[in-house]
């Protein structure tokens, strides 16, 4: 009796999670169409590009989902311990940089891509250590330092590290420390889009079977209840920043030593990812498994509004305003829950009614 | 040492987004709702504004259409944080991002560019010090002032700031909670708009896809280290204001171009040294962030 209770509750759970989501991207599509519309393009054709156009590339489609996710990661691990990680951007940027130069100076990929991991996890660590031990704002200090890495790697990139046959560029990650490409069923995939999946799934194992990822998600679900047991949130937040800015530290490292194995001077290749990645965590649930989905997702919308302004010559930023309308949908579960209660209490007094 | 005066003058222009979206975000805040799409409200109305001063030339209407786009904004994140209880922070981050894409798209659309309109009419300016200092310089140190006596000094502050400290206190004695948090998004929001349209049609003379540049988080850090007074806002503007200068005044002077990405940190970096140093002393709103659900 009580077994199937819980799973009742459970079957309500999941469903309104999914109506949470696909609500969601209704409400993003439609705002889109009547952006397009205002714009003077064909809705149904412009949205049906932004949507599907991505698939014509499925490797590209794949790498690009492989940075979101980690970024995806980034934003949702500290959001399980209750902290607001909107630096992915500048730990992203920071474990790129980090991970070229060791490319270049040692040439060895591995070591690259765990000393930019680990390199986008110290500046994580430090906005978690300002929350915890100075009381500022992590918002704050997070966007703050976004846009400090942005200007130096800029500054670093133009006049340290530039390539001198192609000034815009900065120096190559040499040959022998690149990830590369492997031919699947006929296709040629990235390396690292398997390289990532490999990533989520250690990060699924630390937050669901181990005392580490335990901690982080009771501090996040109850302060009170963690330092009951025994936990100390605070302890359990710097954790969870340290793991956050490792996977936004990876997501640059795989992104240059993996994919376009240089960063340009306006950091084109990078600059937005991390902020992606707060829309992929959201709608993923903050769960590692729902981030392999939601990355997919949103790098469809990505590469589906570059086809959209090639094909239409409709702008591709319309996939950035349609994900931040997505977002600001994926902030409202209170309203889809109260809209579930309230159809199924119209369904229940309509059956009393015509039963009695 | 010349240079030195020329600096305090030239800080007055960079310190008037930051006090009017610190202003409005401290009203906000202290009825209970965080607001950090204040870099989106930057955006949106420094590009209505752009846009409505291109097509017409009139300052004072582009100024108004950049006020209106913020009030609608508030209206927006309100009815999200205030009515549907919704994620404030979360919504705060959705709106940076629509606005923009929004921007760029509506570049593209209007100008067929990407990065920055054609120049527009700006603002008449006042002499001070060989500078030339906007009017709204002085408008925002007065809407601060008398944001600070209608917060402190009147009924009608005192049970807004209830509704951020002890919303069930605040409705037992007859608030309406839900009502003030609402209006105090919508007037905050309308703040910052006329800061973003300041940012375009009197600062910069056109609009750029990143011409808040981060201000919007600079204002909130501005909120934090005045302690959510206005009064203390004005003091907290002007010294962000002032790296801003700072900034500018070293890639002006600087001989060497690639130097010039290296001072734009100053203000960032700055800012985030002054928050961490004076911040501890701050007191938070106790109910901020947090939708009100009646009994």
């Amino acid at each position: 009796m009580l077994k199937r209770k819980i799973s009742g509750w459970r079957i309500i759970e999941y469903s309104s999670t999914a109506i949470e989501i696909i609500g969601s991207i209704g409400i993003g599509l439609l705002a889109g169409g009547i952006i397009l519309t205002l714009l003077g393009y064909n809705p149904f054709e412009g949205l049906s590009l932004l949507l599907f156009g991505g698939f014509g590339d499925i490797d590209y489609l794949l790498s690009r989902a492989t940075f979101i996710m980690m970024t995806g990661l980034a934003f949702a691990i500290p959001m399980l311990s209750g902290f607001f990680n909107i630096g992915g951007e500048g730990q992203m940027y920071v474990g790129g940089l980090v991970s070229l130069l060791v490319a270049v100076y040692t040439g060895n990929g591995i070591l690259a891509l765990i000393v930019g991991g680990l390199a986008g996890a110290l500046l994580g660590l430090a906005i978690s250590a300002l929350k915890v031990y100075r009381g500022v704002n992590e918002v704050i200090t997070a966007i703050m330092l976004n846009w400090t890495f942005y200007y130096i790697l800029i500054y670093l990139i133009t006049s340290k590290f530039y390539d001198p046959l192609a000034p815009h560029e900065s120096v190559k990650v040499p040959a022998l420390a690149r990830f590369g490409i492997i031919e699947l069923g006929g296709s040629r995939i990235h390396i690292i889009f398997f390289i990532s999946l490999a990533l989520v799934l250690l990060a699924y194992y630390l937050l669901f079977f181990t005392k580490l990822g335990y901690e982080i998600r009771v501090a996040g679900l109850s302060p009170k209840t963690a330092r009951y047991a025994g936990i100390n949130p605070n302890r359990a937040i710097l954790y969870s920043m340290f793991l956050g800015g490792l996977f936004a530290g990876f997501s640059g490292a795989l992104n240059v030593l993996g994919f376009t194995y240089y960063i340009d001077n306006l950091l084109t290749c990078m600059h937005g990812i991390g902020f992606d990645g707060i829309g992929v965590a959201l709608m993923g649930r903050n769960h590692p498994i729902g981030i392999i989905f939601s990355s997919i997702f949103f790098s469809m919308l990505i590469l589906g509004g570059q086809t959209m302004q090639i094909v239409i010559n409709a702008p591709k930023e319309l996939a950035d305003t349609l994900s931040g309308i997505i977002i600001i949908a994926l902030a409202l579960p209170y309203t889809y829950r109260m809209l579930i209660s309230y159809i199924r209490t119209r369904r229940l007094v309509g059956k009393g009614v015509s039963s009695s | 040492m010349f240079q030195v005066a020329d600096l305090l003058v030239m800080a007055l222009t960079p310190m008037v987004p930051l006090l009017l979206g610190a202003v409005g975000e401290i009203i906000t805040e202290r009825s209970g709702v965080v607001n950090i799409g204040i870099e989106g409200i930057f955006l949106l109305s420094a590009l209505t504004s752009a846009v409505v001063c291109f097509y017409t030339n009139n300052i004072v209407l582009a100024l108004l259409v950049g006020l209106i786009t913020g009030s609608l904004v508030g209206v927006l994140h309100g009815i999200i944080s205030v009515y549907l209880r919704g994620d404030q922070i979360v919504s705060g981050v959705g709106l940076n991002l629509f606005a923009y894409g929004v921007g760029v798209i509506t570049l593209i659309t209007l100008w067929n560019t990407f990065g920055n309109s054609p120049p527009v009419k700006t603002v008449p300016k006042i002499i001070i010090a060989r500078y030339p200092v906007s009017p709204l310089t002085f408008i925002a140190i007065i809407i601060a002032v008398l944001a600070w006596f209608f917060l402190f000094k009147t009924n009608a502050g005192l049970r807004l700031r209830a509704c951020g400290e002890d919303p069930r206190a605040a409705e037992a004695m007859g608030v309406n909670i839900m009502r003030v948090r609402f209006l105090a998004t919508i007037l905050g929001a309308t703040l910052a708009g006329l800061g973003g349209a300041y940012l375009s049609i009197d600062w910069v003379g056109q609009f750029t896809k990143e011409i808040s540049a981060g201000r919007g988080f600079i204002a909130l850090a501005n909120v934090a280290f005045s302690n959510w007074n206005p009064l203390l806002a004005i003091i907290g503007a002007y010294i962000f204001g002032f790296f801003d200068a700072l900034a500018i005044y070293l890639s002006i002077t600087s001989t060497q171009p690639t130097l010039a990405y290296l001072f734009k940190v100053i203000p960032y970096l700055g800012t985030l040294a002054v928050v961490a140093i004076f911040v501890g002393r701050a007191r938070i709103p106790a109910a901020l962030g947090k939708p009100y659900i009646k009994e």
